[in-house]
């Protein structure tokens, strides 16, 4: 395990090791692979010394969030609600506490597990991802970096910096549903709503391979109801032993009714 | 780099030992410090049993290896008792007949103690979500939920007395 102290050592690290080495950030999905042998990297890149990845902000419009940042650091931030509204109502939907203690943002995102409510968000802002190799430098569009399930366009001599929560504009309505077999586990089906006056856009998590965004104009609930029950019959929806596509189907239609009239009725303290 | 020397305060006595890269956080309280109290359960981080608490916040110490609590505070299930004596929240646990065969008992407590930390007056509803992360298979979650809320009354109550 290298437990490096700076961003340059860990590229440096990468560049040497990369097919053969993992980050290792909360470990709050990492560490249960290892344990069952899942994965079995040479090197292990333990970000928790690198205080520079501990940090998020508000800049150039976005909340950023350093690769290092927990869950629950992020949750606990007292202008969350004001500044993205979204990350505050998933929040307590994301596992348990004591997994958002150690879990990072970043994490969730790297893993880019399609039910992963971080994902969501991610997608539905249209958000980004800042990666650094030892060379160059990127920034990689949320629907350009999650390929698949568990995949992404990272190179494996790149590291994620941060990601970027794009603020949405005063007066932006946010909902968010989710339908799980027990609290804290894996979402069957999760669905956001950003409302920006007419214009809606809707992430559907949990549904297929990647999360589905969607974006509608329309002037009434009813008119956004019917776009996603027309989205719910005809889009790919995968069907494994948790929920058939049936049930998926399903929920994306009451769930996605719910988080829409949620982001209707809007009213945060929300400023941007 | 396969073995390092840590230094941890563990419920308040500083220690020092070495561990390997590999070792659980988990294994190292269990073996090398030998407080076996924190029980592995699962051992991928689904069941809770083996919560503590590292610098005021608990996680589960399967998920984290023992190097990256080098410099922490850490406090077990055996930080728990005073003196040699239950916490009102183990004896409560007792009286409501939290357990039965007592393996979840240490990260139920754990996680129960953080719980009362944050949320002096939970209503059921909050104390089962705030266990939710921690399984029981034998007794069920009836006494334990009762049992923490009586402790948040106690104290309640207790700080009450003092401000009267």
């Amino acid at each position: 395990m290298h437990r490096p102290s700076s961003i340059r050592e860990i590229l440096d690290l990468l560049e040497l090791h990369g097919e053969d080495a993992r980050i290792l950030a909360g470990g709050q999905t990492l560490v249960p692979m290892l344990a069952m042998r899942v994965a079995s990297p040479a090197h292990l890149i333990d970000l928790s010394l690198t205080q520079e990845l501990h940090q998020f902000n508000v800049t150039k419009g976005s909340l950023r969030v350093g690769a290092g940042v927990t869950q629950s650091t992020l949750e606990g931030w007292d202008l969350l609600a004001i500044t993205q509204p979204l990350l505050k109502m998933m929040f307590p939907w994301v596992a348990h506490s004591p997994i958002r203690n150690r879990g990072t943002v970043c994490g969730s995102i790297a893993h880019a597990d399609p039910s992963a409510e971080m994902v969501l968000a991610l997608m539905t802002l249209g958000g980004s991802v800042t990666l650094a190799c030892k060379k160059r430098e990127r920034r990689v569009k949320a629907a350009d970096f999650f390929l698949g399930a568990l995949q992404t366009s990272r190179e494996s001599n790149e590291l994620i910096v941060s990601v970027e929560f794009p603020i949405q504009s005063a007066g932006t309505g946010f909902g968010f549903a989710e339908y799980g077999y027990r609290h804290g586990d894996f979402a069957v089906v999760a669905v956001a709503v950003v409302r920006n006056g007419k214009s809606w856009t809707i992430g559907f998590g949990g549904v297929d391979d990647t999360v589905k965004v969607s974006r509608i104009e329309a002037s009434s609930l009813a008119e956004v109801n019917e776009h996603i029950n027309k989205l719910a019959s005809t889009i790919e929806v995968r069907e494994d032993p948790t929920a058939t596509s049936g049930l998926r189907r399903h929920l994306m239609r009451s769930m996605g009714a719910r988080a829409a009239k949620q982001a209707f009725e809007f009213e945060g303290e929300y400023q941007s | 780099m396969t073995e390092q020397s840590i230094h941890l305060t563990i419920n308040g006595i500083e220690r020092a030992a070495k561990c390997e890269d590999r070792t659980a956080l988990l294994d190292f309280v269990r073996h090398d410090l030998g407080l076996t109290g924190t029980h592995a359960g699962c051992e991928h981080g689904v069941c809770g049993a083996c919560t503590v608490e590292v610098n005021g916040q608990i996680v589960r110490s399967c998920l984290m290896f023992a190097c990256q609590a080098n410099g922490a505070s850490v406090k077990t299930v055996e930080g728990i008792a005073q003196a040699g004596e239950l916490s009102d929240l183990q004896a409560a646990f007792k009286k409501h007949h939290a357990l039965q065969c007592g393996f979840c008992t240490p990260g139920f407590l754990m996680a129960a103690e953080d719980l009362l930390q944050k949320n002096t007056s939970p209503s059921d509803s909050e104390v089962r979500e705030g266990l939710s992360g921690n399984l029981c298979r034998c007794t069920g979650y009836v006494g334990i939920v009762e049992a923490v809320l009586e402790v948040a009354e106690q104290r309640r109550n207790a700080i009450g007395d003092t401000h009267a």
